[in-house]
């Protein structure tokens, strides 16, 4: 019950905060417009709002720009209203909507962005910061890419940092094997960012666990039928061996839960991470032990409001710390025994965020290793 | 060669060499490769694939390519897990129909695609892949990018029912090899789908509704693949947009692996039901036999080429395209 206790009042306390720092906000804008560095350009008064996503086929992606969308709706317009770029996994087509958008509407744009992949994110934070528009990036960056290099044009960068909690299932799951027997961990796409350090977050685990012994690490690409197959193949291998399964996420969880149903197998311990309905829904019934939260939801919304307010001048980026301006998303528990309210009060009934709370809810600056 | 070891009988027989050959390398590099509970492991995964790669089987013994697969599946499972849970989600009421449904709708699917690439003179290729992207958006439309979760206890004894060791999917799975093999050797629509394919010209020439048989291909192509999402649906308990993904790859690899020829007039669903099984013993294998993950696919890809090499009659053909 704690996490999700603890997380509804700090974001509470952080609302009523914000909304007076909001104020003062405006009013130092206003005030650093008249004698800080001269801008580029005038603010924006009414930027076209755009993301730029894979597509929505991914339930994750689909979470993003559902935030997206409630972010647009906050300003009193209509969902439609948000622009939508989309690039099937493809930088190239990332990029290029994005230049015709900024020829579009001449610059005055307000973009909210994954690009696809970490070394298209510099030429498109140039063309935004050369068209004048106002640029928030999501996941994808180089580690040499800062927003403070880019004046206020490139606003912000959000991304998620996952061994930690990783390492927190990890531990759940290896306590409730009693320390002891073979795990084996299902991963991500073996390249992606965060199948590595979800992986790397049950290595750190395990050297707590003398007695558990890391049978296998497939990757499963993110993927339930891939995952299915792969739990299969595991229970070939290792049989009774394994004692605990560790997923990178979610969707992977799926699969795997259907492979131990497939030979009679219900009660072995699976963490998972993500915090999708379904997966929050089997925590509840302890079919999985432990899933992470990293609110979607909230990401998207607030990477396209980052990007707006920037733009309409509501707040100057480059009067805001570094840790304004890279930080960590929120990363929340989901255990069986707060699933339910969780469940309830998160996915069931959207929070209604405070779209200009931009760094309540965050979790921490960047830290580059 | 003379006799029984002549060039054509080994190549009518290359795939399932390759298949236990393949069965008895995985089986030495780890025994319990060998067992009844993985063999049901492997039946369980290939059974929605299998299914898939029967329907398109048929296209391609017509010359013809059918790549709308991926869309398909997703519209037949989100469609027949929409309805399932609307008519009362429970196989002992009226849901039991969106079964049917499910197969009307991908026959339905399977008609647009035929009458596209026939009467608009589209090739099937670009038709059905175009179709299998209108499929995916649909689904997509239709799930809002959810996940539908099926919980009946009778619709997943597909999975968790088992007969002799294998559970009730794997038997849907043969009921439906075996109507494919009677409405590919029994009929006339499957005789005039190798005329089609050996050679159409021809078989136009000797007064053959050439375009009929196509769509009708189409058509029964879109009912295996539906099956192939129910069984996929059976398998997982969720139905959603990305119940289709791999579909093509998998479908299209077997059926060649399997021995029928990409230019058609070649092959039949038991080179399909071969061609399955070498894709997912090579699957499981290398999983079970612990190959890391990162060279399994390139294994995969080798695999691949050395099986058609060996299944094919390269002579015969002058040139490839």
């Amino acid at each position: 019950m704690s996490f999700i206790k603890d997380y509804i009042e700090k974001e509470t306390i952080n609302r009523r905060n914000l909304l007076i720092a909001g104020a003062y906000g405006l009013g130092g804008v206003a005030a650093g417009g008249m004698f800080g560095p001269s801008m580029a350009r005038a603010a924006i008064t009414d930027p076209t709002i755009a993301w730029s996503y894979r597509n929505r086929t991914n339930p994750y992606w689909n979470e993003i720009v559902t935030g997206g969308e409630a972010f647009v709706e906050s300003l009193g317009m209509n969902k439609e209203d948000l622009v939508h770029l989309i690039n099937e996994g493809s930088s190239e087509k990332s990029l290029a909507d994005v230049k015709a958008t900024l020829a579009r509407t001449n610059g005055d744009l307000a973009l909210a962005i994954d690009t696809n992949d970490a070394p298209n994110a510099r030429p498109i934070v140039e063309a935004c910061a050369e068209a004048g528009a106002y640029v928030s990036t999501l996941w994808n960056k180089t580690d040499d890419l800062h927003p403070w290099d880019f004046g206020d044009n490139y606003v912000s960068h959000m991304s998620w940092s996952d061994e930690g909690p990783a390492e927190q299932t990890a531990r759940i799951l290896l306590d409730a094997m009693g320390g002891t027997g073979g795990v084996v961990h299902l991963g991500g796409i073996a390249s992606n960012n965060p199948a590595i350090e979800r992986l790397q977050g049950l290595k750190n685990a395990l050297v707590d666990y003398p007695d558990v012994e890391l049978l296998a690490a497939e990757p499963a690409d993110w993927d339930t039928q891939k995952a299915n197959q792969v739990m299969s193949a595991f229970l070939t291998r290792f049989g009774d061996e394994i004692k605990g399964v560790h997923c990178a996420n979610d969707t992977i969880a799926y699969g795997v839960l259907e492979a131990l149903r497939a030979e009679g197998i219900e009660d072995m311990p699976v963490v998972s991470y993500d915090g999708n309905p379904q997966a929050v829904q089997l925590v509840a019934e302890r079919k999985i032990l432990a899933t992470v939260f990293t609110n979607p939801h909230w990401g998207g919304g607030i990477t396209a409001s980052l990007a707006y307010h920037a733009a309409t001048g509501a707040f100057k980026p480059s009067e805001e710390p570094n840790e304004h301006r890279e930080f960590n998303g929120p990363s929340i528990f989901v255990t069986p025994d707060d699933a339910v309210d969780f469940k309830t009060n998160f996915l069931e009934n959207v929070p209604a965020y405070d779209w200009t709370d931009f760094w309540g809810p965050s979790n921490g600056p960047i830290i580059y290793k | 060669m003379d006799g029984i070891l002549n060039r054509d009988t080994l190549l009518k027989w290359a795939p399932l060499i390759v298949l236990l050959v393949l069965i008895l390398f995985f089986s030495v590099m780890e025994p319990r490769f060998f067992s009844v509970r993985n063999f049901a492991r492997i039946a369980i995964a290939s059974a929605p694939a299998l299914m898939v790669a029967l329907g398109v089987t048929f296209i391609i013994i017509m010359g013809s390519i059918d790549l709308s697969m991926e869309g398909t599946v997703s519209v037949c499972a989100v469609v027949f897990a929409k309805l399932f849970i609307l008519m009362g989600a429970t196989m002992a009421s009226w849901a039991w129909l969106a079964l049917p449904m499910a197969l009307i709708v991908g026959a339905a699917i399977g008609f647009v695609n035929g009458y596209v690439h026939v009467k608009l003179k589209i090739p099937s290729f670009m038709a059905s892949l175009a179709m299998g992207f209108v499929g995916t958006g649909l689904a997509m439309v239709l799930t809002g990018g959810d996940r539908i979760r099926i919980e009946d206890e009778l619709f997943r004894g597909l999975l968790t029912t088992r007969w002799f060791g294998f559970p009730i999917m794997v038997y849907v799975a043969l009921a439906f090899l075996l109507i494919g093999w009677f409405i590919q050797s029994k009929t006339k629509l499957g005789r005039n789908f190798y005329a089609v394919g050996g050679g159409e010209e021809l078989a136009h020439g000797s007064g053959l509704n050439v375009n009929r048989v196509r769509i009708m291909g189409f058509m029964l192509a879109g009912v295996f693949f539906a099956v192939g999402a129910l069984l996929a649906v059976g398998r997982i308990g969720l139905a959603e947009t990305a119940t289709g993904n791999n579909f093509m790859f998998l479908s299209i690899t077997a059926v060649v692996v399997g021995g029928t020829a990409l230019w058609g007039g070649i092959g039949g669903v038991w080179n399909t039901l071969v061609g399955v099984l070498i894709v997912f013993v090579i699957g499981n294998g290398m999983v079970v036999i612990g190959l890391p993950g990162y060279i399994q696919d390139g294994v995969l890809g080798i695999l691949v080429i050395l099986a058609v090499i060996l299944s094919t009659d390269r002579r015969a053909i002058s040139f490839v395209k």
